[in-house]
């Protein structure tokens, strides 16, 4: 038995909240492949859990009025890895989920908890970063949306308040019109590891090919919660896309990153494989967008 | 109320929701869904599927399947109708100790319904969430094309594995491991599975420093508990003192430890057992002991044990039952001598000295190393750390004990039934034909389960109240409570010839066993003695020295020590033929041993005693070199697409032994039962290797009685005769032996008995397939079903029974060559294992299909030890990475694109039907193989375990 003190079945987004609000101490569970870890671990034992997995209506992909995409927050890995809107539009964020665990996860495993745990080494973390993503939190007292870059208050911490759940994921139009993204998940090994680093970059060209358009990069424990690197991206906008730009544009990122030393990596190897995976993920978006490196 | 359908049945659960989706499977008799990490969501053998698609059933709470339809691994076939899928798994041998046999089947019966033909890359990703430890995933891929040529045409097609020997219908065929059907379908099997319903349950405090006395234990609220039976602590356990090894007794191991101790030597050493009705009650007054420890200094490295004035891990005083030195005394009045110390008992002398934290020495050699080194045209020196690695079986360790009738039952998940029960009688006080140890399946050993580390707790526990308890390790138990791999410092100096000749070697290995001496001299002497005999070198020279110190303890691994020294060894020579500017392969081939070539180094290596000096027996070293480097193409250099890529090649020669000759010895008995079949009864104990079906084979082509004739009874102590175990390669080799010699006597008694039963001359009798005797002279014809008919009958002359006794003096060592291409990224430190060639001789394989599979688990078990593997301390001694996630193992996405397996067909003279051991070996070659491999890529030395991309990069000057 799960040490939960007491576990409530929500019915509807409505009565979720509505619980939330009755029992302030109690913590949300979608799949639980991350909270039930950690009630074994002790980490939220004896904690009252409301359960949202029966939500169906939290889960699918579509595109919205508005034209984002729209993810519901209880869509598992495998079911956004192979969705085709995704695989259209956003396929490095499949690709990225698709990192995780194995098929026992990916099925439970869902983007909402990913995003919720507030954990700086979740795998769909930086690519929702660099693609700007916006969360869908819904109160009793209606809907509200959060920026990604407002989501993470600090480490395991992000911007829910009393009384609310995120209901969904959206990527808005301009974000994901005509851009083309790579992730490079580094890590000791590739079977059901944790992150040393993540690594998640997507351009836009110009119409050309010639020019960086927009270029964004989000970072996974380069920082206590994932993180943007906005000098180097600065930098880069507007710039031709050469070798040398691409070079500055790695190495500007450690301006924007403050990994620490872990036991399982020191800060040095992670500063400098941050810089190496900035170079090689926006290589992999130039040829991804037809384009081509001037060395 | 949760209402769901489990395996097409309707079932409702009165059951709280926050249990979790597997308990309540449990508690519906579903038992196969076996759980390995403490529901950490890592190791697979949780796997259900959930509506159709796989999740861990740990993972789930039980509320949250209202209305699901669930699938578990025991529905797929029992052992007398298996599935496709399970017969696959079995034919291709990836069956072994298969504690997730059933989940591996499982997932590849959603995957094949799913898609019944998937590629590679769909039979990896089906694979990926599922932690192999015994067989690695290779012969999966094979099973995979079992299954769709099966599904397709009716019949396999492809390859499982060579065959040997045409003129025996068993030995060297692939055939069924006896024990698979039952493993892969999920029946009862392990220890868990024949736990008594009225059971208690034992959790074990265990201490939160290193090193500490503990001065008062107070259990009064602990006690007062409902449900808690009783808890033992060092001041009301019996005062025995002993060791975990289960070794030969007289164990060349210091007996060091009690049950309870009142200093604890390491985080996580034993405080206080509990058993108590429930596991929830007994971990309540867990949590309710009240303990006053007194901290002391701690050290845990060989550097920190061997520094002038380091806290002393054992200062209580020395004992000898045999060869005291004369000045013991003088030597004991410098120990503290305090009673909460205990005290250290050797068995005989180990040149240890508790004084200076060494649990034992040896040194020794041939030659003068001094003189080579001076004449040499080149000489390398350098040292090679190896890290503390845990053997991770899937099944963790586990012991369920009882009384009845004044007799003490232990059901066993261990490779040492008797050493076990002779342990156990030490403890309690019984004698040992009150205590009857069975062996059941074992859910992965490796080594670990070489050494009784919950068997002596649990059998006294039971003994003590009468009761019937089980204790099962959580996984962070197995990690910081249990053995790993010594750490070793092997400091290698080597020179040689621009020949190509090595003219000296010398080695200083100094080891840490941790807290405890359990195998302390022997695996580090391992590391010389099964590395240094590969060599034709008139000087050698050892030196080992073995630390106590505060770390989780050290133990038997397979491979035992030879890893470390291999290493050491392989990668020295590697630098060595750099520096001379003469290529590897052909050092090599200069330098090793062959067949008649006599080993006078082994004079010094015996285990505390003097040595068996034997020359080479069979040996296929220089074949696997070869044929390994053509496979590999040795010489050539390949060139990546990417130049952030860098390709490089290595290898490593390797050898082992069968056995321990002199020590070890192994005993069966053969019986024709009424019908004329035969049941055997062995001592041996398989841990999954498949030695049952060696034993099976090996009887079945002496009596020439089919293999469905014959049944192999092992690991009960009551039933069986002496057997040492199942360590140091010794199983196919002793056990095997045993059996043959068994089955040989049955047959003699056979054919006399036919002789008399026909009037006729027993000279002129022989036996025929399937179990009859056959006249030369005058063609008559007696089944073994007339022959024990008759015998029985109460004119007869009795039963048809014959013992058989092994041991030798003979060592048939099994020799081989590991092979590695790796790409190293210059950027990123990453190491990929492009290609790894295990080609081993293994004398005649007996089961070819296990053996390959065995060399396959054992290669990737060994890649992990080399490139990821590595329990960490932080400055307390406490392990920050117990658990499986953090730890480190490779699963299939670790595992090599092209993985290859070849048995060099080598007859040998000693062993059964010519076998020689193929195990342990396996673990032996890859830190070298891909060691050189990196060096050859991108021109460093990685001179530590794991070779982590951090280490690379730091070597490549790219960080500091």
């Amino acid at each position: 038995m799960y040490d939960i003190g007491t576990l409530y079945q929500a019915e509807t987004v409505e009565h979720a909240c509505r619980l939330l609000l009755e029992h302030p101490e109690a913590q949300v569970l979608a799949g639980g492949s991350d909270v039930l870890v950690q009630i074994r671990e002790g980490r939220r034992a004896g904690k009252d859990f409301v359960d949202i997995y029966m939500l169906d209506e939290l889960r699918g992909v579509s595109i919205d009025d508005e034209e984002n995409i729209r993810i519901g927050s209880l869509t598992s890995f495998s079911h956004i890895t192979k969705d085709p809107i995704i695989q259209k539009y956003i396929n490095v964020l499949g690709e990225a989920v698709d990192m995780v665990g194995g098929p026992q996860i990916r099925a439970i495993g869902t983007i909402g908890g990913n995003t919720c745990n507030g954990v700086t080494s979740a795998d769909s973390a930086s690519t929702l970063m660099a693609w700007d993503a916006v969360m869908e939190v819904t109160g009793t007292e209606g809907v509200r949306r959060v920026p990604i870059k407002d989501w993470y208050i600090k480490a395991k911490q992000v911007d829910l308040r009393a009384g609310e759940i995120q209901t969904a994921i959206l990527i808005p139009k301009e974000s994901y019109e005509n851009c083309f993204g790579h992730y490079i998940k580094y890590s000791m090994r590739n079977a059901l590891d944790i992150a040393t680093t993540g690594c998640s970059v997507n351009v836009r060209l110009s119409d050309d090919k010639s020019t960086f358009e927009r270029v964004r990069i989000g970072y996974g424990v380069a920082s206590p919660v994932p993180v943007r690197a906005p000098s180097a991206e600065e930098f880069i906008n507007g710039k031709e896309i050469t070798g040398e730009n691409i070079k500055l544009f790695s190495e500007m990122v450690l301006e924007d990153i403050n990994p620490r030393d872990s036991w399982r990596a020191g800060r040095a190897l992670r500063r400098h494989i941050s810089v190496v995976m900035a170079d090689r993920a926006i290589r992999e978006c130039v040829r991804l967008a037809g384009g081509e490196v001037h060395e | 109320m949760i209402s769901c359908t489990i395996n097409g049945k309707k079932r409702s659960f009165d059951i709280d929701p926050t249990k979790r989706l597997r308990e309540m499977l449990l508690m519906n008799g579903n038992f196969a869904v076996r759980d390995s990490d403490d529901a950490e969501g890592f190791c697979g053998s949780d796997t259900v599927l959930l509506d159709g698609t796989p999740v861990f059933s740990n993972l789930v709470l039980a509320g949250e399947v209202e209305g699901c339809e669930i699938r578990t691994p025991d529905s797929l076939g029992d052992s007398m109708h298996l599935s496709v899928v399970q017969q696959a798994l079995i034919d291709a041998g990836v069956v072994q100790s298969a504690y997730n046999a059933p989940a591996a089947a499982l997932l590849m019966t959603w995957l094949f319904e799913n898609d019944p033909e998937p590629s590679r890359e769909a039979v990896k990703d089906a694979l990926s969430g599922i932690f192999i430890r015994d067989a690695s995933y290779e012969q999966y891929y094979l099973a995979a094309e079992l299954i769709k040529e099966k599904n397709k045409y009716g019949e396999y097609k492809s390859e499982i594995a060579p065959e040997f020997r045409p003129h025996l219908k068993a030995v060297g065929k692939n055939m069924p491991k006896v024990d698979a059907p039952q493993l892969v379908s999920g029946e009862r099997a392990f220890v868990e599975d024949y736990v008594d319903s009225d059971t208690c349950y034992m959790v074990v405090l265990r201490s939160p420093y290193a090193h500490a006395y503990v001065n008062k234990i107070d259990t009064s609220k602990a006690e007062a508990l409902p449900g808690v039976i009783k808890i033992i602590t060092a001041y009301n356990c019996p005062d025995v003192t002993y060791m975990s090894a289960g070794q030969g007794n007289p164990e060349p191991s210091p007996h060091d430890r009690k049950l309870l101790n009142k200093k604890v030597r390491h985080v996580g050493d034993r405080v206080a057992a509990i058993v108590a009705e429930t596991l929830e009650e007994a971990i309540k007054a867990r949590d309710l002991i009240e303990v006053e420890y007194e901290p002391l200094p701690a050290v845990f490295t060989v550097e920190e044990a061997m520094a002038e004035g380091a806290p002393l891990v054992h200062n209580g005083y020395v004992e000898y039952n045999a060869g005291a030195p004369d000045d013991l005394d003088e030597y004991n009045a410098k120990l503290s001598g305090d009673e909460r110390e205990g005290h250290v008992l050797y068995q005989f002398p180990l040149n240890g000295d508790v004084l200076h934290n060494v649990a034992a020495a040896n040194h020794g050699g041939i030659g003068d190393v001094d003189k080579a080194f001076a004449e040499a045209d080149a000489v390398v020196e350098a040292t090679y750390q190896t890290s503390q690695i845990q053997h991770t079986p899937l099944e963790t360790h586990i012991c369920f004990s009882k009384m009845e009738n004044g007799r003490l039952i232990i059901y066993a998940s261990t490779q040492v039934p008797y050493h076990v029960r002779r342990i156990v009688s030490w403890v309690t006080g019984l004698s040992e034909n009150k205590i009857h140890v069975i062996k059941t399946r074992v859910g992965g050993g490796y080594g670990s389960k070489q050494d009784i580390l919950v068997e002596d707790l649990t059998g006294y526990a039971s003994f003590a109240t009468g009761r019937p308890v089980l204790y099962h390790n959580t996984r962070e138990e197995e990690f910081i409570a249990n053995s790993t791999r010594h750490p070793m410092r092997v400091h290698v100096k080597m020179g040689g010839n621009k020949d190509g000749q090595i003219t000296g070697i010398y080695m200083k290995v100094d080891a840490n066993t941790g807290p405890y001496g359990n195998h302390a001299l022997t695996v580090p002497m391992n590391s010389c003695s099964k590395t240094l005999p590969l060599f034709k070198c008139d000087n050698m020279k050892y030196d080992l020295t073995i630390y106590y110190t505060n770390t989780p303890p050290a133990g038997a691994y397979q491979g035992y020590g030879t890893p470390k020294g291999t290493y050491g060894l392989m990668m020295a020579m590697c630098e060595l033929a750099d520096k001379l500017g003469v290529d590897y392969k052909e050092m090599v081939l200069k330098n090793h041993v062959e067949e008649g070539y006599m080993l006078e180094i082994l004079k010094g290596l015996g285990e505390g005693r003097e040595g068996n000096v034997v020359s080479v027996g069979s040996c296929g070293l220089r074949e696997a070199v070869e044929k390994g480097c053509e496979m590999i193409e040795w010489g050539k250099r390949e060139e990546s697409d990417d130049p952030d890529w860098k390709i490089g090649k290595g290898f490593a020669m390797i050898m082992q032994g069968s056995g321990l000759p002199g020590l070890d010895h192994a005993n069966a008995i053969a019986k024709l039962e009424m019908d004329g079949s035969v049941i055997i009864t062995s001592g041996a104990a398989d841990i999954g290797t498949g030695l049952d079906t060696i034993i099976a084979k090996v009887t079945s082509d002496i009596l020439c009685l089919p293999m469905n004739l014959i049944t192999v009874i092992s690991g009960d102590t009551d039933s069986g005769a002496f057997d040492t175990g199942s360590y140091a390669s010794s199983g196919t080799f002793f056990s095997g032996n045993a059996a043959v010699v068994a089955a040989t006597n049955l047959k003699e008694k056979i054919l006399d008995e036919a002789g008399y039963q026909l009037e006729e001359s027993v000279e002129d009798m022989e036996l025929r397939w399937p179990g009859e005797v056959h006249s030369k002279k005058t063609g008559e014809v007696l089944s073994f079903y007339d022959i024990i008919h008759t015998s029985t009958s109460g004119t007869g002359r009795g039963h048809l029974i014959a013992p058989g006794s092994f041991t030798t003096t003979a060592a048939s060592v099994p020799y081989g060559a590991h092979f590695a291409q790796v790409a190293v990224n210059i950027k990123t430190g990453e190491v990929k294992v492009q290609k790894f060639y295990a080609l081993q001789d293994a004398g005649t394989p007996i089961n070819p299909e296990a053996a390959l599979c065995q060399m396959y688990g054992a290669a990737l078990k060994s890649i992990g030890h080399t490139l990821y593997e590595d329990m960490k301390l932080d400055e307390n001694g406490t392990c920050v990475n117990a658990n499986m996630t953090d730890y480190g193992v490779p699963m299939i996405s670790e595992q090599p694109d092209d993985f290859k397996a070849v048995l060099i067909d080598v007859d040998d003279p000693d062993g059964p039907f010519g076998a020689k051991s193929i195990s342990e070996i396996a673990c032996n070659g890859a830190a070298p193989a891909i060691g050189n491999a990196i060096h050859d890529a991108c021109g460093v030395w990685i001179r530590s375990w794991p070779m982590t991309p951090e280490k690379i990069l730091r070597e490549l000057g790219k960080i500091k």
